[in-house]
């Protein structure tokens, strides 16, 4: 057979490198701010765009769409060519695919600072540019598997199987998540609401993690981990398994984020059981990663590439092992709205992604550049402080934690709560978050030292734009299975059949998850007493969801005695049916609201303290940490959108009576005097048509529909 | 304890049987099919990425 010369495409390897290591700054620069706003609220600057509602968003996208997904991409363009001994499919849609992505980043962080979000946590982008992101997925979807189908090899090799479930997981994924109804360009309303639009979030935001930050960051360890260690993967079968059993459970498993949450038992069994499972799989995939590595420990100590990843297969690991038994309900009742979760995505973003991107980059930009990496004395420097902030980073959080979850749920010996006032159990953790920043500051130290080391690497070496490569090529096999051969061999060669049974697995455990739901309607029962939102409710809540208040407050009371005591009754799936989309949040750095406006209820305030505690918390809390929101006092409330807003919620189900549009404004104006009047009756002087107002008369909505309906706090379990 | 979680799906018990059903079957086939795989084709497959027929990478030295 002749051998066919043809060039591998490093430039598209490269320009994604250098992506990756511009976002990863960025982000990670973002979440250090983050971090010390919670020690020195004043950071947020007193002007909306720096709010820790509206840069929080621009943290979590920038490092997972943006740091690991160029990361992702630096790695699968360059594995990719090379497992299937062929050029990437087409130059064109590789620089689509760069540059659009590119665009969707800078896009995402402008309309994030602008306040312009679904409120769905990591998938808060809005419409137009969800409608990019599905077009330029699929750019890359085509161009990779244009690339399978043109390869020079039989067998498609394992990690290129994880790539293809990414591309298309994530399509599915991104679409069922994204589904809305515009208001505006800017604006959109999810077709889903309260406990479905919760359950199918969840179930995004669950898969999204396994499809963006498991399943393409396991192929690339199938792939650079034999590479560094230049030994083949420990077992090949046990990869295959690995392949099968993580895609098909993975996706049954969402429920987890929703424990003791207002969704159906059932659903929440199910999340758990297969979380459990998940384990099996997972570890699977480490004891493979690992065990390559036998009898070559050596070569890991002298190795900085090999350093990182062993870090980062022992951190996946460790957070496939947390994750589980953070969905069991035991471990849940305490982990859950605390920053427990955040250690644990951390450990899961700066272990797992970050240091296996690493070990990418250190592996192959060398190479590109022909050349060897600049300091190895420094790279290992970089692996030791990495490896400390990761420690500082997560041990503090676990700590503070477990501290802030047991002053929760404490009583004293009378049965009141011993720490009633929720702000004692934020102050309580300063000192923790002070550790967390110094954590992040010095991981951020070390991506500095690798980005000189890789800068330096990239100086002394000549960029080989194109790498020759020489292969024969691919006899045409038959399409029709050869006789005695497997189903799965002839699958495995058929990259748009293999792709199509690879959703088909997908879309099965989703269909099992998600189906149940939409056939029965008594799923959720209906509370008569709740009714839609006022006209001025629904802007206040739009401004809540524009603010970004759910990434410190829950809307979600468990059924806990510690809850309901602190709070009020506890969440009912019926309560929420107008709530597109939901706003359950999935921490706690503030108390939950959903109790908020029960008047005679535990956390009832005035209009007057609420004027007052938007603008200045500090003055009302000495210690505590929400920022300040003096421009809502003084920004004019948009009611242009009003008739508009009110006719997509009708298009959605919500039983406004027909005509509504027409009387909303008029409606709103009332309302909106009222509680100006009563604001001036306390001495405050503040026109109805402030954004203030409508936000207040959101505040004191939320919960009292649910009392209206005069239920017992009963059926309490556990504290 | 899975039953009951089945039952209390309201009428759809069913549903949750067949979704077990799908699941077992599903891992049994799995298994069939890696224990089929013959020896040699798997050590070939976990070769692959090492033999990329690249001309200049092999030539650069391991950092
Ligand atoms: C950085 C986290 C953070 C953000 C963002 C945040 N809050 Fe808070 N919030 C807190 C903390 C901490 C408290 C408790 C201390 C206090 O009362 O100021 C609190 C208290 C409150 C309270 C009083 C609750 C009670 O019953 O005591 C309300 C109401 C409130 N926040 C509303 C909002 C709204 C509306 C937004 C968005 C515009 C928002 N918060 C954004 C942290 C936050």
């Amino acid at each position: 057979m002749e051998n066919q010369t043809f060039y591998y495409d490093n430039k598209i390897v490269k320009n994604f490198a250098y992506a990756t290591l511009f976002w990863g700054v960025v982000g990670m620069v973002v979440g250090l701010l983050l971090a010390l706003q919670f020690i020195w609220p004043s950071l947020s600057f007193g002007i909306p765009y720096t709010t820790f509602g509206r840069i929080r968003p621009i943290h979590t996208n920038a490092i997972i769409f943006a740091f690991v997904g160029n990361g992702m991409f630096t790695g699968i363009y360059y594995s990719l060519q090379r497992l299937c001994k062929a050029r990437m499919f087409n130059d064109l849609l590789s620089k689509i695919n760069f540059w659009g992505w590119q665009l969707i980043i800078v896009s995402a962080a402008l309309t994030f600072i602008f306040g312009i979000t679904t409120g769905k946590e990591y998938a808060e982008l809005e419409w137009p540019i969800d409608i990019l992101v599905a077009v330029i997925w699929i750019v890359f979807g085509a161009n990779m598997i244009g690339t399978i189908i043109k390869r020079r090899t039989s067998h498609i090799y394992v990690a290129i199987w994880f790539y293809i479930a990414t591309f298309v997981t994530i399509a599915v994924l991104h679409v069922t998540n994204s589904l809305a109804i515009p208001v505006g360009l800017f604006k959109s309303y999810p077709i889903y609401a309260g406990v479905q639009d919760a359950l199918v979030q969840w179930w995004y935001g669950h898969n999204a993690v396994a499809f963006f930050l498991t399943t393409p960051f396991l192929g690339l360890m199938y792939y650079f981990l034999p590479k560094a260690a230049n030994r083949p993967i420990y077992s090949y079968k046990l990869s295959i398994v690995h392949f099968w059993a993580l895609i098909f459970l993975y996706i049954w498993a969402g429920p987890h984020h929703l424990l003791y949450s207002a969704l159906p038992n059932w659903a929440q069994s199910l999340g758990v059981v297969f979380s459990v499972m998940l384990i099996a799989p997972s570890w699977g995939g480490m004891v493979n990663g690992l065990l390559t590595l036998r009898g070559a420990w050596d070569r890991v100590r002298e190795d900085p590439v090999l350093k990182f990843m062993v870090v980062a297969v022992t951190a996946y690991g460790m957070s496939t092992f947390e994750g589980p038994m953070m969905s069991t309900k035991t471990v849940n009742a305490i982990s859950h709205f605390t920053d427990w979760t955040v250690g644990h995505a951390h450990i899961g973003a700066l272990g797992w992604n970050g240091f296996l991107t690493f070990a990418v980059l250190y592996y192959l930009i060398p190479r590109i550049f022909q050349t060897q990496l600049f300091s190895k004395k420094m790279a290992n420097l970089h692996f030791w402080i990495g490896t400390l902030g990761i420690i500082f980073y997560a041990v503090p959080l676990y700590w503070g934690a477990i501290t802030q979850a047991s002053m929760w749920k404490e009583f004293n010996e009378a049965g009141f709560l011993k720490y009633p006032n929720f702000l004692e159990t934020v102050t309580q953790l300063k000192p923790m978050y002070a550790a967390r920043a110094v954590g992040g500051a010095l991981y951020i130290t070390g991506i500095v030292l690798g980005i000189y080391n890789l800068v330096m690497t990239v100086k002394a070496g000549k960029f080989l734009p194109e790498e020759a490569a020489s292969a024969p090529a691919l006899v045409k096999t038959e399409a029709k299975r050869g006789s005695g051969e497997g189903i799965h061999r002839w699958l495995e060669r058929r990259p748009v059949q293999f792709t199509i049974i690879a959703l088909l697995v997908v879309l099965i455990g989703g269909l099992i998850e998600i189906v149940p739901l939409y056939l029965i309607k008594t799923n959720i029962p209906t509370i008569a007493s709740v009714k839609p939102y006022t006209p001025l409710e629904l802007q206040g809540r739009d401004i809540y969801v524009r603010e970004g208040c759910y990434t410190c407050h829950s809307q979600q009371v468990r059924p806990f005695r510690s809850e309901t005591e602190r709070y009020g009754e506890y969440a009912k799936a019926g309560e929420y049916v107008y709530d597109h989309p939901f706003q359950w949040g999935s921490k706690r750095n503030g108390p939950d609201l959903s109790r908020e406006g029960v008047v005679g209820g535990r956390q009832y305030r005035p209009n007057s303290w609420h004027f007052n505690h938007m603008e200045n918390p500090q003055r009302l809390n000495e210690q505590s940490i929400m920022p300040v929101y003096k421009w809502l006092i003084t920004d004019d409330l948009d009611i242009s959108t009003t008739a508009k807003k009110i006719r997509v919620m009708q298009t959605l189900g919500v039983p406004y009576p027909a005509g509504y549009d027409q009387i909303a404004n008029d409606e709103l104006m009332i309302q909106a005097r009222g509680i100006a009047d009563d604001l001036r009756s306390q001495g405050i002087q503040v026109e109805p048509t402030k954004e203030i107002i409508a936000m207040i008369a959101y505040l004191q909505r939320l919960g009292k529909d649910v009392h209206a309906a005069g239920s017992p706090t009963a059926a309490i379990t556990g504290k | 304890m899975l039953r009951d979680v089945f039952k209390s799906m309201g009428g759809y018990e069913s549903y949750g049987m067949i979704s077990m059903i799908i699941f077992v079957v599903f891992f049994v086939l799995l298994l069939l099919y890696t224990i089929s795989l013959k020896k040699k084709d798997v050590e070939n497959f976990s070769r692959m990425p090492l033999d990329d027929f690249s001309k200049e990478s092999d030539e650069v030295q391991e950092i």
